[in-house]
């Protein structure tokens, strides 16, 4: 199958490892909030800031604790690349497969995030907000996974 | 589309993961594709019909439904 957005599959493995580490460095920003932001502090270009209650500025270096960046990064690199490299084989079908998998999450991530802007307010909307950003990543990667072996026969 | 590919397997004595390695797909399209639950393209029809030695009218034909 023809493809022009996939990397080989040796990169599959590196992507694994990397969501993994982004996965369970993302619960453990959740489960200790704040305690983060005070590891690897450096000093950062920030393009923007507009702060609440004071001047915005832009070009500025601050200084800024990155386990958060980094585990973002991780999560969204890992998982692009687990879900666009090629598999050992690409056909047709796990073409399919791919797509199937991207419809289906792009549906069911809004239909989440719908849910929740209407019944869902304050700071845990937020936190709605803040798993959002992975969600559409994390979803595809499994249901990809799930579809994968769902048709994998065990027969003969 | 209605297929024979489990009964031509069976004639050649190809598993599953035997034709899908000869013809170069994976093991999920010939489950896939056996189930009717995917219509594949014409190319990979051809190829397995070259393989079985046959046409592709002998192994593939539309339902009523199509």
């Amino acid at each position: 199958m023809e493809t022009n957005y996939l990397l080989p599959n040796k990169f599959k493995k590196l992507g694994w490892v990397l969501f993994g580490l982004g996965l369970i460095g993302g619960i453990f920003i959740y489960a200790t909030i704040g305690l983060t932001d005070k590891f690897l502090k450096v000093k950062v270009l920030s393009v923007y800031d507009n702060q609440l209650f004071g001047d915005s500025s832009f070009f500025k270096i601050v200084e800024n604790g990155i386990f958060d960046e980094l585990v973002s990064v991780f999560i969204i690199v890992g998982g692009f690349l687990v879900g666009f490299t090629k598999e050992k084989i690409e056909d047709e079908f796990i073409y399919k497969l791919r797509k199937d998998s991207l419809v289906w999450v792009l549906i069911v991530n809004y239909s989440i995030l719908l849910v929740a802007i209407l019944f869902v307010y304050d700071m845990t909307f937020l936190h709605i907000l803040f798993f959002n950003m992975f969600t559409t990543l994390v979803f595809f990667v499994i249901r990809f996974s799930v579809l994968k072996y769902k048709y994998l026969s065990h027969e003969e | 589309m209605k297929n024979r590919l489990k009964v031509q397997r069976a004639i050649h004595e190809l598993t599953q993961a035997d034709l899908a390695e000869k013809i170069g797909v994976t093991r999920q399209s010939i489950n896939a594709i056996e189930k009717g639950k995917y219509v594949h393209s014409t190319v990979l029809a051809l190829k397995i019909a070259k393989l079985f030695n046959e046409s592709v009218e002998n192994i593939f034909t539309l339902e009523d439904k199509d």
